[in-house]
């Protein structure tokens, strides 16, 4: 930062800090430094920035107030959910305010006849099927982080899961918001309805990862829980046979719900954690959730294992009640926490690839892990193709957390190159913006910042995120490079 | 007026109006422009969108011309831009269900394409035997029947290849179903009638097609016991792909059920097994309810889901309306428009598409009446938490029934969208944002 940032930065600081006081009252103003430790980064914890105020508004006109301070003074501002997101998108920005939604995690109105409910951002995933769960109702995106994570930020991040192979991804799942924009204006944009006319907003606003505003109101769309739910676990001695097979289930017709891939190294870690029942001598698991009216599974299931047998299949294990069934899915979503058990410290990878280059691909990310000597846990959607390695590194090793990385950023290209994308559902945010361009070229980056200019023309809502370079909305249509903020000024620290 | 021979140069094909040349075939454009290109290529495209761009010329892309009536009209455009003639399949990979196609592509073409593989792009818009294009589809964001269980092209839609004002070639989205990097730009090209971009490509999700069909045909003496029947339905442990409730008028012309005050059409696709056991338990929820009770899966029941996806665009009327609405209030929506005197002695005749929360609503009636009808809807709607648009205006009614209803708080962002796209409105604004 330079002297006369750090000057002017001193000289605001305390005016809007007393501004923001005054808007929300003192115990929803975080200023003391070792409170602003816990907002320095969100789920990717290597980029680390501490904010000027983390604020804790309780209601959209809270929100709409602090943003238009925000305009006002020219304050960047990064909205914040939960904070278990896995690309820094919630990292904050040094000259920047955070605003966490945590204190607006009300659930406003449940309608079960028109199968919506409303929430606010600060409401956790799994808390919206609790609300209708007894009426017999669900809402299906279900990261692996549902019961921590928050709608907000789902919306955020157009979150996915591990049903969403059936049932569509968040932006499938959101009638309408209600956001403040980034000059502190409230609009309400779809609600009720399950069709809506005019440009679709929505579908900007669902996966900006925090760019275009904050969302302050989502109406979801909730759905009926299927008649019969079937989960089978079958085991392979090689992984390719697991990724033949998914091909093999949805060419013959069948949409599973989810169907889940652990290679033995997952297996291995999970096992030795939540002890699901997994095979540890398998070389790979295939998870196949079927589900939808009683009949429909009912031929289904001996369908399916057919074909995981033709496949290659050594085993397969239909669940044989709930219970099981749900620990067959706290193993699959334990994955990510289980490597600790097995590594002092792994990097998880986001990328997604054709269904049809699953073999090529994971063959190719054995090679570089062969290559840069670390070892690579695969767990992954195998139904949409997406991946999620996991490279594990000690990073008590010097260098090795770099190396970590650079593979990671391997095998993205990997799946870049296979006509697949850098990011299926963690989203760009500050780690991944770099890689933009391999998907990419310069003019379809500029179209991507027509949308964020027509929302936020000042360039103040979470920053320094998604475009791999600044940009300025200097008029309609046209652009300008690198003079908003220098790549010092917003780069977090990497540590 | 060079600039004519300038644009000729650009592009394989065109055609000039009044000038004696052969007419290689254009549609009823309801506008009469300067000249028709027919360009063969996407670069084709951008020179003639660079050019366009640079010299202050609007534009108007088609394809099939099938869809003009909805929306505004277009204020006499200078070049009509035919995508006619880029119909190209340029990939399917059948293991991972996924299709990029040129948007002069029919849509049947296109079905009739996957559908080797035995697969399905399950969008049955209107106007598809009149030759809808891919285009047209994205950029009406029109749908039919089927939308019920697989949504609109809204869902499908994964990647698109745009010109964009400028003519400047973008690819956006994928080829993979889940992928969040950047904005969904395709997504917001579907239902902005080509006012943004000129869309030339586009990669859709597919589906597998299912084994076994059956249609069902539910008559009904009341419009309390469909109602009751509808809610059962929606509640039932089924999954139909489609679901319609018809008025009185539409039951008698679909030739469903004689003499019924109401019917309910659905239609079940999966495994033989499974369409039974579907049917089996619609039959029980709604026995109490029905007057009659039909089960086809012949050749009428194609007949059926043709009449029900061109309700109501096919139709001569003052106007035609699309009504987004809570699902509860679609159920009722034929009871509140029945009972109202303010459609007495107009012709109407309704399709309800509930589990989408979809009313369809043709008018047939004299000018004074038809605007009163219009009005009605209007606030009706607006009651009722929901949207409208209206379409297939009579000419003598444009200007008095608006095309769109109320965008609310959406029309500023809209327009900023608009603004950034397309910042000399090259691209025929007017469609959704009116003059003046």
């Amino acid at each position: 930062m330079d002297s006369q940032a750090a000057e002017i930065t001193t000289r605001s600081k305390s005016r809007i800090a007393s501004e923001l006081v005054r808007i929300l009252g003192p115990g929803a103003v975080i200023s003391a430094e070792d409170e602003l430790v816990a907002y320095e980064s969100d789920g990717l914890t290597g980029y680390r920035v501490k904010p000027l105020f983390v604020v804790l508004p309780s209601s959209t006109e809270d929100v709409s107030r602090v943003v238009a301070l925000c305009n006002r003074e020219k304050v960047p501002f990064v909205p914040r959910g939960a904070g278990t997101g896995l690309s820094g998108g919630a990292l904050p920005s040094r000259e920047g305010i955070v605003i966490s939604l945590s204190k607006m995690n009300r659930i406003l109105d449940v309608d079960i006849p028109n199968r919506v409910v409303v929430a606010e951002p600060g409401v956790v995933n799994i808390s919206v099927t609790e609300a209708v769960s007894a009426e017999g109702f669900y809402y299906a995106p279900d990261p692996s982080s549902q019961i921590v994570c928050t709608i907000g930020g789902n919306v955020a991040e157009n979150s996915g899961g591990v049903h969403c192979l059936k049932y569509g991804v968040t932006t499938n799942h959101v009638l309408g918001v209600e956001m403040v924009l980034p000059d502190g204006d409230i609009v309400t944009i779809g609600g009720p309805t399950p069709e809506s006319f005019g440009y679709d907003l929505l579908s900007l606003v669902v996966g900006s990862e925090g760019l275009l505003g904050i969302v302050t109101k989502v109406f979801l769309r909730i759905i009926k829980k299927p008649q019969m739910v079937k989960t089978l676990l079958a085991s392979f001695e090689r992984i390719e046979d697991a990724g033949a097979s998914v091909s093999a289930i949805i060419s013959s017709g069948v949409i599973p719900a989810g169907m889940e891939i652990m290679d033995n190294l997952s297996i291995n870690a999970v096992e030795s954690t939540v002890g699901a029942g997994y095979p540890t001598d398998a070389g790979a698991i295939l998870l196949v959730e079927l589900d939808g009216p009683g009949a429909e599974v009912s031929v289904q299931v001996p369908a399916v294992s057919r074909i995981l047998r033709e496949n290659g299949a050594v085993e397969i294990k239909l669940a044989a009640d709930e219970s099981e069934r749900q620990l067959f899915w706290k193993g699959r979503k334990s994955a990510f926490a289980a490597m600790g058990k097995i590594s002092p410290g792994y990097y998880v990878q986001d990328g997604v690839i054709p269904r049809s280059s699953l073999a090529r691909v994971l063959g190719e990310i054995g090679e570089l892990s062969k290559r840069y000597g670390l070892r690579v846990a695969n767990v992954f959607h195998a139904g949409d193709g997406n991946l999620h390695p996991l490279v594990l590194y000690d990073p008590g090793v010097e260098g090795e957390s770099e190396k970590a990385e650079e593979l990671s950023g391997e095998i993205l290209r990997a799946c870049v190159d296979a006509g697949g994308s850098i990011t299926g559902e963690h989203g760009v945010g500050f780690d991944k913006k770099r890689f933009l361009p391999l998907m990419f070229n310069e003019q379809e980056i500029d179209t991507m910042n027509l949308v964020r200019c027509a929302f936020d023309e000042e360039g103040l809502c979470n920053p320094g995120k998604v475009f791999p370079t600044p940009r300025t909305c200097v008029e309609p249509g046209m652009h300008k490079h690198g003079s908003e903020t220098s790549p010092a000024k917003e780069m977090g620290e990497l540590f | 007026m060079s600039y004519i021979k300038e644009l000729c140069r650009m592009v394989s094909g065109f055609h000039v109006p009044g000038s004696g040349d052969t007419d290689p075939g254009v549609p009823e454009l309801r506008f009469s422009p300067k000249i028709i290109l027919y360009p063969e290529t996407v670069e084709e495209v951008s020179s003639v969108m660079g050019f366009a761009s640079q010299s202050g010329i609007r534009v108007f892309p088609f394809a099939g011309a099938s869809k003009l009536f909805l929306g505004n009209p277009v204020i006499a455009p200078v070049v009509a831009l035919s995508l006619g003639r880029l119909r190209r399949m340029l990939f399917h990979e059948p293991s991972d269900m996924v299709s990029t196609v040129e948007c002069g592509m029919e849509v049947r073409e296109f079905q009739k394409a996957v559908g080797r593989e035995n697969q399905l792009f399950p969008v049955d818009p209107p106007c598809l035997a009149s030759g809808a294009t891919v285009g047209g589809l994205v950029s009406t964001n029109l749908c039919g029947p089927m939308s019920t269980r697989y949504g609109t092209c809204r869902e499908l839609i994964l990647g698109a290849k745009a010109v964009r004002a400028d003519g400047e070639v973008i690819n956006l989205g994928g080829k993979v179903v889940k992928n969040v990097a950047g904005y969904d730009i395709p997504k917001l090209m579907t239902g902005s009638l080509g006012t943004l971009c000129v869309l030339v490509e586009a990669t859709f999700r597919l589906y597998p097609h299912q084994p076994c069909s059956t249609t069902l045909v539910l008559g009904f003496h009341n419009h309390v016991s469909c109602s009751r029947a509808a809610r059962a339905v929606l509640a039932a442990d089924i999954v139909p792909t489609c679901f319609e409730i018809l008025d009185e008028r539409l039951s008698s012309e679909f030739e469903v059920a004689s003499g019924a005050k109401r019917s309910i059409l659905l239609r079940f696709d999966s495994f033989e097994e499974a369409v039974a056991e579907q049917i089996k338990q619609v039959r029980d929820i709604t026995s109490e309810q029905t007057s009659s009770f039909v089960k086809m899966n012949d050749e009428r029941s194609c007949k059926l889901w043709d009449s029900a996806r061109e309700f109501p665009f096919s139709r001569k009327a003052a106007f035609s309306s699309k009504l987004a609405l809570p699902i509860t209030a679609s159920i009722e929506f034929l009871s509140d428009i029945e009972s109202n005197s303010a459609l007495s002695g107009v012709e109407v005749r309704c399709l309800v598409r509930p589990a989408r929360g979809v009313a369809l609503v043709s008018v047939v009636a004299p000018d004074e009446e038809a605007v009163a009808a219009s009005v009605f809807l209007q606030d009706l709607v607006d009651s009722l938490r929901g949207r409208i648009m209206f379409s297939g205006i009579r000419p003598e009614l444009v200007g008095r029934v608006k095309a769109w209803g109320d965008f609310g708080e959406s029309l500023t962002l809209m327009k900023g969208i608009k603004k950034r796209f397309d910042p000399a409105d090259i691209l025929h604004g007017e469609k959704i944002f009116p003059v003046g």
